[in-house]
């Protein structure tokens, strides 16, 4: 997107070519001739960035001595242009063979041999340059191979600087620059660094812009890339998190894999991609894919956990060594189980020579049958209580509805839940409660009009990448971005103020900025009187908040406490992104409250460049909630426990006995289990052994269950504990809609087969309704979705025929000709009396905080280059040669008086558990914190965390419990 | 709080720059304190101002100042462009690189330009000038820790504070003393005369229109290279709405043979700055800064006094002479590199980036440092505003012979008997420049001249009595350039000295634009490995017709005039 010409209602009149033209004032002869129809060559210009005019390739004679650069020159008023004069096109053909005689020969060209669109090679041919120029050739510069995906050849480089202009402007990533000077600049990676060394983030915006084989991809997984024609394009969406991006796989029939992706343009992802989506893509084709339904072996109960590592054995906590497995005597081989602690390598993920032992393959039929039976049988012993269902906010919002309604009219119960209990619940209850709606007010590209944007408790660079890049973007376009967070993360580096609070003190902050906007007089007083209510209680609590308070509790310097305050209160529009670091606390609904407090008495809500954007997690995590797969909401966020809710479900369902009061969450189900409510569980895609707090106690929960069915990809840490295992389709394999972090409902595309007798899983959640006696007969995923529109009138006028390429925004009165609402309640709020309701929050602190055994404050969270449990990014070959493993990250002050150095081994403790790690000494974190991702089964922070929940949202204190941190060479006793 | 405006039509993408402020000055601090650019030192730089590392990749491998490894106790470099090699710096080098090639303690470059054509060959010592003859009892002395320094510039770019602190440049050369010689261009007898034309204008007594308008009628010319007329250029910048505006001194000549403004800032560096202030209040400037190449040193020494003098003065402050007026004036010092003295590539400096020229339209005047409307004059064009306001329009007019109007300093260099800087009235004949100073070397027969510098088209004995001026240079098939004659005795190989002169462009190119980068090192390989031939010819064609700045747009001129002089032009 490159920045334009102010608009201007001006024209000006040239000719070209002896034709008239009429441009746009500020447009250049380039624009303008190709407006005409007529063809200049370039190689630097490319019409996503500005122009820097370097190849000269697009001379053209304005009849001045020298020829100018189309692509930059502006268009002038009576302006005579010549685009393709014998001395203009003797002047291309000569810069051609300047740059060919330099180049790799065509037959070992990394681009031509690959995709073959070498456009240099192009032009080679149009002006008849062969390989043999004539000229001297260059003493080459070699390559860099140092990078996992992508290689560079310095010698096809032809610095037309689209890498540079990729890298900075598209992605803002400020990572490749020009080094040297004259015949010998070359391009490089930070201080002229190997790219693998760099601090480049494999976003591969530099491959997608690089003309030549400068920069080309890597065959991931030995899958060749050959030319494109000769493979198949399947456009589709980016499997990983809630920022959706539109791409294309280009699939090698033959081969029966995808060699390659490409960033498609969609109105919100505008083609970027990041690593993952990029990179990642190879999880499905991994050779630990489930392809057989699986039944537990008799001699395998009773259950517990199967591998050493999800035993707990890595976890150095005696007591849990010794549960649920020391009469579990043939269940494997013993030694290595014995040695579990030292007989396994760190890392990897689980073992499948350890765990597939214990099940034995059935047919789709048997394994149907047992799963139907048994879920039965708990529930005639137990009733609705005793059956529970986690779906997954990476399935479809056609197979999330199907979940939830197997549940519901199956089972009689609202226990139906998903990992967004982990993730935004929180925010999620605090905007119903505040506006009405849990979805997003706005796009993340709103940014663009937005005058401030405060981005906090995100790590956006890490987390959505491509939405920080519209961030980073907006600021060099003049928005001013305010970021506060705990963790110094690159965010920071693009923040024009940066706030280090103290983790935990969110409620704290906000109040101190909400005090000062009210006392700078800065708070819209229309907008509050004819939109809001409650103001004068938020107004009175705020009030215990001056910048100086604040600053006590939150460490933010009260100057800069004004400053954020001011700033936010004089802009004209407004714009906060949050994610996990706000939701993820015991107070993560008041946190949220705060937010929606800042936008209401700013009147920053409902125009554009304003608003309140939760940036959400998972690639469907929006749409799975929209679908009803949450414990207290029918689809649409129709409300459980009200009667006339259920009477319309029950209607359109045509069925009785619908669960008349909310569902248990998932860290509730996870405590009735061990309490022997739960007894029966369908798992659809998710690993709560990894991804839920304390997994000591999970363990436990896992193993009380009576039955359990795993329904997934791989066998996942939760997958240990199952009876039956069923064999699920991947993303890639299936068709279905998601709707990302924007309210863009798209169409994931199959792209590939399911290997062995995996299945699509709407298919299979049908064949266990029907085997419950549902009677479905659901033909295709567009027949499930126009059932589900008609029951979600968010979704209304939305088909698969008109989602199109680029997909749709929900509200969309006219899908046919309009890409959707981006700004919501314009005019009101989604509450009964369509104001904004106000909820004044007390700071609270959190509830276990630092003390001398533990004087460390812990955060959690995720990598750039991993997902979650990291069940998919940990076998994606790119994406674990990226970042291989576990560390814990701490600041260098901090290292050096615990006697660490970057790389040692730490043991990292709290009072649910110890792992040990790597660490990671990183400026980025603040003193007495330290971070861990939680993607690494082999040190899992999730060991570590509480369990405690917010009380609204039911999330638990993901980001913060107090940990000790020691050298791992010192043992601890036991 | 305004969102920032969208990039101005015309105007290119700033691939591979970051805004903010320049880090010049931060590198400039980094390696004054520790001698050299430790990799610790630019990561810590680049996480402590936000700022990314290609970004310090791209100025410490671009600009010739910054060190990336430590220096040793020595550095000695001799300049090898063409002056210099008129004067035998090929074997001197070889006899240099002989004797410190493999001396641990020594640093032995050699390399472009220094701008003492008239001491060739020429060389410094960490960083002071010396001649050849000097050079090794100046490397001793080094050894012993008692030459030089090289810290070289203090860094005050961008500093607007003290500047008395600086104390480089070496002991052993002391700054000229301004005025020594009495040039004709200056209208004050006496040092107590001096900026009487500034204070007239801050007084009130005599309005900048009016100077303007003197400058139109004197026909003033930049006297850079390109001779755009003077008085229409500031008129164009006065025009200018944008504020703030800015005044950039150009005193970053650097081409072969080129040494007058040296002359100029060392003997009238109040003329230049009186044309530099004048000129700001001409077109409403408060900020005026005086960008000086790297190797002059003791040049800038002579202009910061100068500018301490005149802050003492209180011409020069918040509110210069009780005017009412702020008017301020820095020095930056450049960190090397031919190209900086292309007007948009020094602007690109100042601003913190590579110094690459930007493609034009727009010109500095509309769109210079910052994007803002900036007047750029070099040296002698400023020096020569103040005898114009003074003395009218019609004195300047009368300095020039029949025709030709004003006075012009010339760089006479190479094959001569007395090499130095004149001041002649404008349209002097080749013949008498000559004979003034003093005639070819040895009085041998005359082979060629380069009458405007190295981008010059080389002339014959034949059109020794052309005049030098703009048009009339330009009729001979050459150009007043830079104002540097420099001389070739018979038995120069002509086409040695053109290609010498390529190689300096090669060596200078930025790198930008595809056409210099590579065709400038395609044709220099080619002539010094095969000769002349069809292919010189059209690389000469795409380099003129398709480069952003001059540097490319000449680079190989001069060997084509020789092949042209010597009838070789069929072969290329």
């Amino acid at each position: 997107m490159a920045i334009t010409a102010p608009e201007s209602t001006g024209t000006v009149t040239l000719t070209i070519d002896g034709r008239e033209v009429t441009a746009p004032e500020g447009a250049t002869i380039w624009q303008a001739a190709k407006a005409a129809g007529i063809d200049i060559p370039v190689l630097c210009h490319d019409e996503r960035f500005d122009p820097v005019g370097v190849c000269r390739m697009c001379v053209v004679d304005v009849g001045a001595p020298a020829f100018a650069a189309s692509c930059v020159r502006a268009c002038e008023n009576g302006m005579q242009v010549k685009t393709g004069t014998p001395e203009v096109e003797r002047s291309r053909a000569t810069l051609t063979r300047l740059l060919i005689s330099d180049q790799p020969p065509r037959e070992r060209d990394p681009k031509q041999t690959t995709t073959a669109d070498n456009e240099l090679l192009a032009l080679a041919d149009r002006y008849g340059v062969t390989g043999d120029t004539g000229l001297p050739c260059g003493s080459g510069r070699g390559v860099d191979l140092s990078s996992p995906v992508i290689a560079v050849d310095h010698d096809a480089c032809i610095l037309c600087d689209r890498c540079t202009r990729a890298c900075d402007d598209i992605q803002n990533n400020d990572v490749i620059g020009r080094s040297g000077k004259g015949y010998a600049t070359h391009i490089a990676f930070d201080l002229s660094d190997p790219m693998g060394a760099s601090s480049c983030v494999s976003c591969g915006e530099c491959v997608a812009s690089c003309p030549t084989g400068a920069l080309t991809n890597k065959p991931i997984r030995n899958i060749p890339i050959r030319p494109r024609t000769e493979l198949d394009a399947v456009d589709t969406v980016c499997p990983y998190c809630g920022v959706g991006c539109a791409l294309t796989y280009y699939v090698d029939r033959e081969r029966g894999a995808i060699a390659y992706a490409e960033g498609r343009d969609q109105p919100g992802s505008h083609s970027r991609l990041c690593v993952k989506g990029r990179y990642g893509w190879d999880y499905a084709a991994s050779p630990q894919r489930l392809t057989v339904p699986l039944i537990r072996r008799e001699d395998s109960y009773p259950k517990g956990a199967l591998s050493a590592d999800v035993r707990g054995e890595m976890s150095g906590d005696g007591e849990v060594n010794a549960h649920g497995m020391a009469d579990d005597a043939d269940a494997g081989p013993r030694e290595k189980r014995k040695g579990g602690k030292r007989g396994r390598k760190p890392g990897g993920l689980v073992d499948y020579a350890e765990v597939l032992p214990h099940f034995r393959e059935a047919t789709w039929e048997e394994a149907l049958d047992l799963v139907a039976r048994r879920l039965t049988e708990i529930y005639a012993a137990g009733g609705p209580a005793a059956i529970a269902g986690f779906g997954s906010a990476k399935c479809s919002n056609e197979e999330a509805y199907l979940f939830q309604k197997l549940i519901r009219t199956g089972f009689h119960t609202n226990n139906v839940d998903h990992c967004t209990r982990l993730c935004h619940a929180s925010s999620v209850a605090a905007l119903f409660e505040g506006i009405g709606s849990g979805a997003v007010s706005t796009t993340f590209g709103d940014v663009a009009n937005a005058e401030v944007a405060i981005v906090t408790g995100s790590n956006s660079t890490a987390n959505h990448p491509v939405a920080s890049s519209f961030f980073k973007q907006a600021r060099r376009n003049g928005t001013t971005i305010i970021y506060v967070d705990p963790r110094a993360d690159k965010m920071a580096d693009h923040a024009d103020i940066y706030c280090q609070l103290k983790p935990g003190t969110d409620v704290a902050f906000y109040n101190g900025v909400m005090h000062e906007v009210i006392r700078l007089g800065l708070t819209d007083a229309a907008f509050i009187a004819s939109r809001t209510s409650n103001y004068e209680a938020l107004a009175k609590t705020v009030a215990d908040y001056p910048p100086e308070r604040a600053e006590q509790i939150t460490g933010v310097p009260a100057d800069v406490i004004r400053r954020v305050a001011r700033a936010w209160g004089q802009a004209r529009a407004g714009i906060i992104f949050w994610g996990m670091g706000i939701s993820q606390h015991t107070t993560g609904t008041d946190n949220a409250r705060c937010l929606i407090a800042m936008c209401a008495i700013t009147g920053n809500v409902g125009k554009p460049g304003a608003g309140l954007h939760p940036l959400r997690g998972q690639n469907n995590v929006q749409g799975a909630s929209d679908m009803g797969l949450i414990p207290m909401f029918y689809p649409d966020y129709a409300k459980a426990d009200d009667p006339g809710v259920k009477a319309r479900f029950e209607q359109a369902w045509g069925t009785a006995d619908l669960d008349p009061k909310r569902g248990l969450t998932v860290t509730e189900i996870i405590s009735s289990a061990l309490k022997g409510g739960v007894r029966g569980m369908y798992m659809l895609g998710e690993n709560p052994f990894l991804s839920d707090p304390n997994i000591n106690k999970v363990r436990k929960a896992l193993s009380a269950l009576e039955f359990l069915v795993v329904q997934d990809i791989f066998l996942t840490e939760t997958a240990e504990f199952a009876d039956v295992i069923l064999p699920a389709s991947s993303y890639l394999e299936k068709d279905g809609t998601y709707t990302n972090t924007d309210r863009r409902v798209q169409l994931g595309r199959k792209v590939l087969d399911s290997p062995g007798q995996a299945r699509v899983d709407w298919e299979v959640v049908q064949d266990i309704a029907n085997r419950m006696g549902l009677g479905w007969h659901y033909e295709s995923p567009r027949e499930i979705f126009e059932e589900m529109v008609s029951v979600i009138p968010s979704y209304r006028n939305l088909s698969y025929d008109n989602l199109g390429l680029t997909g749709k925004l929900y509200p969309n009165p006219d899908p046919e000709r309009s890409d959707g609402t981006v700004v919501m309640f314009t005019e009101k709020f989604n509450t009964n009396d369509g104001l904004a309701h106000l909820v004044p929050a007390e700071w609270l602190p959190a509830k276990e905080l630092p003390d001398e055994q533990y004087p460390f404050v812990l955060n959690t969270g995720r990598l750039l280059e991993h997902w979650h449990t990291g069940s998919m990014t940990r076998r994606s070959y790119a994406l674990d040669a990226i970042a291989p493993k576990p560390q814990v990250f701490v600041h260098p002050d901090d290292a050096a008086q615990l006697g660490l150095a970057d790389g040692d081994l730490a043991r990292v403790s709290s009072r649910r558990g110890t792992i040990e790690l790597a660490v990671k000494v990183s400026h980025r974190e603040a003193r007495g914190n330290c971070f861990i991702p939680f993607h690494f089964r082999e040190a899992a922070a999730n060991l570590l965390t509480i369990d405690e929940i917010d009380p609204f949202g039911k999330i638990p204190e993901f980001k913060f419990c107090a940990v000790a941190i020691e050298p791992a060479s010192v043992r601890v006793d036991g | 709080m305004a969102k920032a405006p969208a990039r101005a039509p015309g105007v290119e993408a700033r691939a591979g720059k970051f805004p903010g402020p320049s880090l010049i000055p931060a590198l400039n601090a980094i390696q004054e304190r520790v001698g050299w650019l430790p990799r610790e030192e630019l990561v810590a730089l680049s996480r402590d101002v936000r700022r990314p590392l290609y970004e310090i990749e791209g100025l410490v491998s671009f600009y010739p100042h910054f060190r990336t490894e430590p220096p040793r106790k020595a550095e000695l470099r001799v300049c090898h462009d063409l002056s210099c090699w008129l004067r035998g710096a090929d074997e001197r080098i070889a006899r240099l690189r002989q004797r410190y090639g493999t001396d641990a303690e020594v640093e032995f470059v050699e390399g472009s330009c220094l701008g003492r054509c008239d001491i060739a060959p020429a060389c410094t010592v960490n960083e002071v000038p010396v001649s050849l003859d000097e050079a090794d009892a100046a490397v001793a002395a080094a050894r012993d820790q008692a030459f030089g320094s090289h810290n070289g510039h203090s860094g005050h770019n961008g500093d607007n504070g003290d500047n008395s602190k600086n104390g480089h440049h070496g002991q052993h050369s002391p700054a000229p003393a301004a005025s020594a010689i009495t040039w004709p261009n200056d209208p004050y007898p006496s040092a107590g005369d001096r900026y009487a034309v500034l204070r007239a204008v801050l007084a009130g007594e005599l309005g900048t229109a009016d100077i303007i308008a003197a400058l139109k009628d004197a026909g003033l010319r930049g006297m850079g290279g390109a001779g755009f007329p003077a008085g229409r250029k500031w008129d164009l910048v006065a025009a200018q709405e944008a504020t703030p505006k800015y005044v950039i001194c150009n005193a970053d000549e650097s081409e072969p043979g080129t040494f007058k403004d040296r002359e100029i800032l060392a003997t009238q560096p109040y003329l230049v700055l009186e044309g530099l202030l004048l000129g700001m209040l001409a077109i409403g400037a408060e900020e005026g800064w005086v960008f000086i190449r790297h190797e002059y040193g003791p040049e800038e020494q002579v202009i910061r006094r100068e500018i301490e003098w005149l802050r003492a003065a209180g011409l020069v402050g918040p509110d210069a002479a009780g005017s009412g007026k702020r008017l301020s004036v820095e020095v930056f010092t450049s960190p090397g590199g031919y190209i900086l003295g292309e007007e948009s590539a020094l602007i690109e400096c100042m601003e913190g980036h590579r110094g690459e020229p930007r493609n034009k339209p727009p010109f500095p005047g509309t769109y210079g440092l910052h994007g803002q409307p900036t007047l750029m004059n070099s040296v002698e064009t400023f020096a020569h505003v103040p005898v114009i306001a003074a003395r009218g329009a019609h004195w300047w007019i009368a300095q020039g012979h029949g025709d030709h109007a004003g006075l012009k300093f010339f760089a006479v260099s190479g094959h001569v008997e007395r090499p130095g800087v004149y001041c002649v009235p404008m349209g002097t004949t080749v013949r008498e420049l000559l004979d003034l100073a003093g005639g070819v070397a040895g009085g041998r027969p005359l082979s060629a001249i380069q009458p405007g510098g190295a981008s010059s088209n080389f002339i014959g004995p034949g059109q020794l009595d052309v005049e030098l001026d703009f048009a009339a240079l330009q009729a001979a098939g050459s150009m007043l350039g830079s104002g540097a004659l420099v001389v070739m005795a018979e038995g120069t190989d002509l086409l040695a000295a053109a290609v010498n002169v390529l190689r300096f462009f090669r060596d200078e190119s930025c790198g930008k634009c595809v056409p210099c980068r590579v065709g400038s090192s395609k044709a220099h390989t080619i002539l010094t490995e095969r000769g002349p031939g069809e292919q010189v010819g059209e690389l000469a064609e795409v380099l003129r017709r398709t480069s952003i700045c001059g540097l490319g747009q000449v680079a190989l001129g001069p060997v084509m005039s020789v092949l042209r002089l010597t009838g070789r032009d069929h072969e290329g």
